[in-house]
């Protein structure tokens, strides 16, 4: 096995999951014996429950490097900016009455590169994956909350999202009716 | 030495600047103060969350066709009425025009799949039927805005009968021609993956994209000028008006979103005849009866090409464009609004109805 497992991560995962599942089954017995209801769970959704976390280093490293990438985005273009401001005002005389003149070319420029590079393909790109990022750690994040809902006995996301879709169905199905019966009654 | 380097007309700038900051809780309402709603309407027709709003006549002589407003998904619909002497739904009523709005309400998570279905053929039809009924006509006219202008849109495509005249402002069609900072977002967002795993779009996202739109001018900027101007009553009352309405923005309904993202302004298949709803293929040639597109040259939330192309790509023979020097919400709520568009677009319906 360890010859197949080559990143520490996942060999950290692999030694988890195997005292996890080994100590669950060598316990079976003993706890089945004294143990009652939602406890004989217990192992099983510690289990789901660590999974869930040792993959979510991945994404969270992930999920920095992106973070990392927007605010270095963000940083260069105020220093570019700044630098473009400084070498335009020693041209404005620094009085009062050019007070208004220099806030217009210290906004004009950072307006104008800001909103280059929000309209760039890197700054698109990198977004775009440091949200799905996001989205992977909140996936994670519901798993396991979905394990203790379930170990809980109350409804997961997926189950609600069953009843929300069943229930805009009808919404939909009872309207549509409405509105047949209502042009049937009308001719 | 140092004090004859700075010109004491700053220093007193400053100070008043200081001093306007302090007193400024004593001259201003909270925005939580504040009610946008200033001219007066009934609710006549509500379906789930959402409200047919219809608004009181202010003159006794009224044109028989009733207009219909589709306002936007995003924010609400106060800014067509944000204060009496830029709202754009008084000027219509002072014109004679008898005026109903949709207000889409605010989805919840029970709201998650929603689709342009539900906002076109059925909330939609189930207003436009209601007002058909009511005001004894068969059609009606219709504007809508940004995003509500893409749903009157796809409407008058599903139902022309129904539609005597139709009024896009500002509505987002043609995804790939849009230039602005939202248009590149849309383009590299996993659509599923974010509506498979958070459901509804949340109001923080839309503050995000709002955010990156012009962040110096709007986000430095307009509160210095507010600060500036605290002993100024009109200004501060507008300021204060315009921002409560944009911190207020519903979620959007997921499966709407996803639809919207993929299909206008990844996939682009509006403009080209090729988008679906509610099975039905949507064909921009449909549209038959008298268009009028308004789009605004200073837009950077729905860029004028993104919206120009529904001019030509419907079947209208009697259609108008104008194309005017302004941003996107000073087309529906600004003095030049009140002097420019709104007596052009009144005598235009008036001609139609």
């Amino acid at each position: 096995m360890s010859q197949d497992v080559k990143l520490p991560l996942d060999y950290f995962k692999h030694a988890s999951l195997f005292w996890t599942d080994l100590l669950h089954l060598m316990s079976g017995k003993p706890v089945a014996l004294t143990s009652v209801g939602p406890s004989r769970n217990w192992a099983n959704d510690a289990k789901k429950v660590i999974t869930e976390l040792i993959d979510a280093n991945d994404d969270l490293i992930e999920f920095n490097q992106r973070l990392t990438e927007y605010y270095k985005q963000l940083s260069e273009a105020w220093a570019e900016s700044q630098k473009k401001v400084n070498a335009k005002i020693p041209t404005i005389p620094q009085d009062v009455e050019h007070l208004e003149a220099y806030k217009r070319v210290w906004i004009d420029i950072f307006e104008n590169d800001f909103t280059q590079l929000f309209d760039s393909g890197k700054f698109g790109e990198n977004y775009g994956k440091l949200v799905s990022a996001e989205l992977e750690l909140s996936r994670h994040w519901e798993n396991i909350t979905n394990v203790i809902l379930h170990s809980m006995k109350l409804p997961t996301r997926k189950e609600i999202d069953e009843v929300y879709k069943e229930l805009h169905e009808l919404r939909k199905r009872i309207t549509k009716l409405e509105k047949n019966e209502g042009k049937t009654n009308a001719e | 030495m140092q004090n004859e380097m700075i010109d004491p007309k700053l220093v007193e700038e400053f100070l008043s600047f200081t001093k306007n900051v302090t007193e400024a809780p004593k001259l201003v309402p909270a925005p939580d103060e504040i009610t946008l709603e200033s001219t007066p309407f009934d609710v006549v027709y509500e379906q789930d969350k959402m409200r047919l709003l219809h608004y009181k006549p202010l003159v006794e002589k009224q044109i028989k066709t009733p207009f219909l407003i589709s306002y936007a998904i995003i924010n609400r619909f106060h800014i067509l009425d944000i204060q009496q002497k830029k709202s754009w739904v008084r000027k219509l009523l002072e014109s004679g025009i008898d005026v109903y709005m949709i207000d889409w309400g605010t989805p919840s998570n029970i709201d998650k799949y929603l689709d342009f279905d539900d906002y076109v053929n059925l909330y939609m039809d189930n207003c436009v039927d209601f007002v058909r009924k009511e005001a004894q006509v068969d059609n009606i006219s219709m504007q809508g805005y940004c995003t509500g202008g893409t749903i009157a849109t796809i409407y008058s495509a599903i139902h022309p009968k129904k539609v005597r005249n139709l009024v896009v402002t500002a509505p987002v069609i043609d995804g790939w021609k849009d230039t602005t900072v939202v248009s590149n977002m849309a383009k590299h967002m996993k659509i599923d993956m974010l509506v498979d795993t958070i459901g509804n779009m949340p109001p923080e996202f839309m503050y995000y994209c709002f955010s990156i739109l012009k962040p110096f001018e709007q986000g430095l900027e307009k509160y210095y000028k507010f600060f500036k101007n605290i002993h100024d009553k009109e200004f501060v009352d507008n300021f204060l008006r315009i921002e409560k309405w944009l911190s207020d923005t519903p979620p959007i309904p997921g499966e709407l979103f996803r639809q919207w993202m993929r299909d206008i302004y990844q996939e682009n298949l509006l403009i080209q005849n090729k988008m679906y709803v509610g099975g039905k293929q949507i064909d921009l040639k449909n549209i038959t009866m008298p268009i009028f597109v308004q789009v605004a040259v200073g837009d950077h939330l729905v860029s004028p090409e993104c919206s120009m192309p529904i001019y030509y790509a419907v079947s209208s023979e009697d259609k108008t464009m104008r194309v005017y020097p302004i941003g996107h919400v000073g087309m529906i709520a600004s003095s030049f609004s009140q002097k420019q568009i709104l007596p052009e677009l009144c005598q235009w319906i008036k001609e139609r109805s």
